[in-house]
């Protein structure tokens, strides 16, 4: 196996594929980065056996083959050499040989008859959109994925196809994100996956804000979405999502209109005082009047107040600061709208002028 | 008025004696008597059911009990072995109890007025406290049941051995008043006599007797007499250590060599012992799982975490626990599971998060 190629034609996507391996993985052949050279094409291939990631790039090709190195050690050198350096490699005898003007590197290899097959899977629905509107989607509702947790089903995120909606939904149990697009194409029955959290951080990363087609399917076990030259498969969490429809807040009589940007900068403003132990924010809600404190063991305390539209009866509730900010940053809009029950019931945030496309629900603290 | 409280009174039958008797199944049936020798000045620190028929009693010099019985067995007493038992069921105590206040090694007054198991009642907290005696350190103990410390003392002592009884609230004064003086705790052989020659021989005989008459008579203990008369006594049940750890224990009825089946044993357990943390609003940080082999040799295995441990990070810790133990290799008879690291700060404890009810359709 035998191709030239120039460094900056490399590196992403050697970048991208290398980005799943794990540091420390359970075989050694995991850490190893399969190549293959076939046409006029070289792809690379990375697995942690849940996560697949296969990037294809032209090539000039002298002698067909594949093989497999280190992963990491191969992503040091290209991004050590220089962005016009031309890069060749052979692989021939147990060692694949990197060379690049002046330099030289020899590397230990495995066989690729060792990596992983990927399981083929029977995808279903396959659906067309920009890559910005999937994008957006992760990034208004991953951060609500829980991380760790016991209850694994939450450790990821719910894709949810219907008719022609695509609803993203995510919670870690003290909060829920959801968000939904219209796709083109409508899907030919109800269905949902959970997609493991570690897929959803690599396709947040995968994607860019372009126009460019993303495709993206679903089998029964996992979840592939395809960009113009990367492949990206991805076993799904077998497990039992919580309805998250019930857990949105119907009976809220106390709305807010706020304006998100001034909203967010005070309640950041606030945050300065917060710490790991203190991060509830409490606010106190008056006609037309939000009040956010913050105050720490220290008895140091913060107070903002901002104008809002709001003529219900006044409201004091505290929420853990971060879970707000992160639904602001997440709501593009420049007004919000917050509706209150009671201080130990759930808020649901949204923008103000649309009704369900995204939906946030938070729990309170204790004051 | 203040809740009614529930107090239990445990006393080991013939302490010593039993667990000679459990260890020694020779000396079973058998006048025993544990203590010094015959010959010897020494006491009887215990002596057996069968020894008792033939008048012996505790304190009593070994050479008298060796007149009264001649073929008693005279055994030295193993004071490790009772200190054993003693702390086995201490931990069966705690595991009911949220106030322990040990007499001795074989007899405590507990405080079950918070317990929720068995919808609070004392009286089937008291039949399990003497059943997970039976079954863990194969003893019998007697039980009394009641609404302050000396009645339940008292009802301890009127059905023994293996005894259990009850005096409810409304019973308190009148089986006082029926009660001979002697039998009173804190009424000792002289007090007795000396009660006697004022005419006072029952309870009722006590009760009729004026405040100052009685501290005339018997100075500060008269205000004693007085309330105990009346079935009154509001000394609280103390204990003298802050629960350190809460664990449960099982032995088989037939050796396990499966460590699939030790896990499930473990994983109940574990189940009952959240349960009674839970009650009693404890977060533990650590786990301990002990096992016994079939040739009774025993093994600790613990684990700590920085954090708060939950139930359900029981199924990953206790497998690797067991990998650190023979269970699999050599056939186990018990194994048992135990929580601790309670010390944690109180503002950690607390969770001031709500939770989302994501749970509500499971």
């Amino acid at each position: 196996m035998q191709f030239t190629v120039s460094q900056d034609t490399l590196v992403r996507p050697l970048q991208l594929v290398c980005s799943i391996v794990e540091r420390r993985a359970t075989l050694p052949i995991l850490s190893n980065v399969l190549l293959r050279v076939q046409g006029d094409q070289l792809s690379m291939t990375s697995t942690d056996m849940e996560l697949e990631m296969i990037a294809t790039l032209p090539v000039a090709v002298e002698e067909e083959g594949k093989t497999t190195v280190s992963a990491r050690k191969l992503l040091d050198i290209v991004r050590a050499l220089p962005g016009n350096a031309t890069i060749s490699v052979n692989a021939n005898d147990g060692k694949a040989v990197v060379k690049a003007g002046k330099s030289r590197f020899s590397l230990a290899t495995l066989s690729s008859d060792d990596f992983p097959d990927s399981e083929g899977a029977n995808y279903i629905d396959e659906i067309s959109l920009p890559q910005s509107a999937l994008k957006s989607l992760l990034d208004e509702t991953s951060f609500a994925m829980a991380s760790q947790d016991v209850r694994y089903y939450l450790n990821g995120l719910l894709l949810e196809r219907d008719d022609t909606t695509l609803r993203a939904v995510a919670t870690d149990g003290h909060r829920l994100a959801l968000g939904s697009l219209t796709t083109s194409t409508p899907v030919s029955e109800k269905n949902s996956v959970i997609v493991p959290r570690k897929a959803i951080i690599e396709l947040g990363r995968l994607l860019n804000d372009s126009d460019d087609t993303v495709k993206m399917a679903f089998s029964n076990q996992q979840i592939k979405v395809e960009l113009p030259d990367i492949h990206f498969t991805s076993k799904l969490i077998d497990g039992q999502f919580p309805n998250y429809e019930r857990v949105l807040p119907l009976g809220g009589d106390k709305e807010v209109l706020a304006d998100r940007d001034e909203l967010k900068q005070a309640l950041s403003r606030a945050a300065i005082l917060s710490n790991d132990k203190h991060r509830s924010v409490r606010i106190n809600l008056d006609t037309d009047q939000l009040k956010a404190t913050v105050t720490n063991q220290e008895q140091e305390s913060a107070e903002e107040e901002i104008s809002v539209d709001y003529k219900g009866a006044p409201l004091e509730i505290a929420f853990n600061n971060a879970y707000l900010l992160d639904l602001l940053n997440a709501i593009p809009d420049n007004k919000v709208k917050l509706l209150f029950t009671d201080e130990t019931s759930s808020a649901l945030v949204t923008p103000a002028d649309e009704k369900f496309e995204r939906q946030y629900v938070v729990m309170p603290m204790r004051l | 008025m203040a809740k009614q409280r529930k107090i239990i009174h445990v006393d080991m039958d013939a302490f010593f004696a039993s667990v000679e008797q459990r260890d020694h199944p020779e000396y079973k049936g058998k006048p025993l008597i544990v203590g010094g020798q015959p010959n010897s000045r020494g006491v009887v620190a215990a002596c057996s059911y069968e020894a008792r028929k033939y008048g012996i009693h505790s304190a009593m010099p070994c050479s008298r009990a060796y007149r009264l019985c001649s073929h008693a067995l005279f055994v030295p007493p193993r004071f490790d072995a009772y200190r054993e038992v003693s702390e086995q069921i201490r931990d069966i105590f705690w595991r009911y109890a949220s106030e322990v206040e040990p007499l001795s090694l074989d007899e405590a007054y507990l405080d079950v007025t918070y317990t929720e198991a068995f919808n609070g009642s004392a009286t089937l907290i008291a039949k399990a406290i003497k059943q997970d005696i039976l079954d863990e350190t194969n003893l019998t103990a007697s039980a009394g049941v009641s609404y302050n410390k000396f009645l339940a003392k008292i009802a301890s002592d009127m059905d023994k051995p293996n005894g259990l009884y009850v005096i409810r609230p409304e019973q308190g004064e009148a089986f006082v008043a029926e009660l001979p003086v002697g039998k009173f705790h804190g009424v000792g052989p002289a007090t007795e006599t000396k009660m006697h020659n004022l005419g006072i021989h029952t309870g009722k005989d006590l009760r009729e007797k004026s405040l100052t008459e009685l501290t005339e008579r018997f100075g500060k203990a008269g205000q004693y007499y007085y309330n105990i008369a009346r079935a009154i006594d509001e000394r609280p049940v103390r204990s003298q250590r802050i629960r350190k750890s809460l664990g449960k224990e099982t032995t088989f009825a037939e050796d396990i060599h499966s460590i699939a089946e030790l896990i499930a044993k473990l994983l109940d357990l574990g189940e009952r012992v959240f349960e009674s943390l839970d009650k009693q609003n404890l977060k533990a940080r650590t786990v301990t799982v002990k096992v016994k082999y079939a040739d009774f040799q025993q093994v600790t295995r613990a684990h700590s975490a920085e954090h708060i441990i939950k139930l359900t990070d029981l199924k990953k810790i206790i497998p690797l626990l067991l990998e650190k133990t023979e269970a699999g290799h050599k056939p186990v008879r018990l194994v048992g599971l135990s929580m601790s690291g309670f010390d944690l700060p109180v503002t950690e404890i607390i969770q001031p998060q709500l939770d989302l009810s994501l749970n509500d359709d499971f």
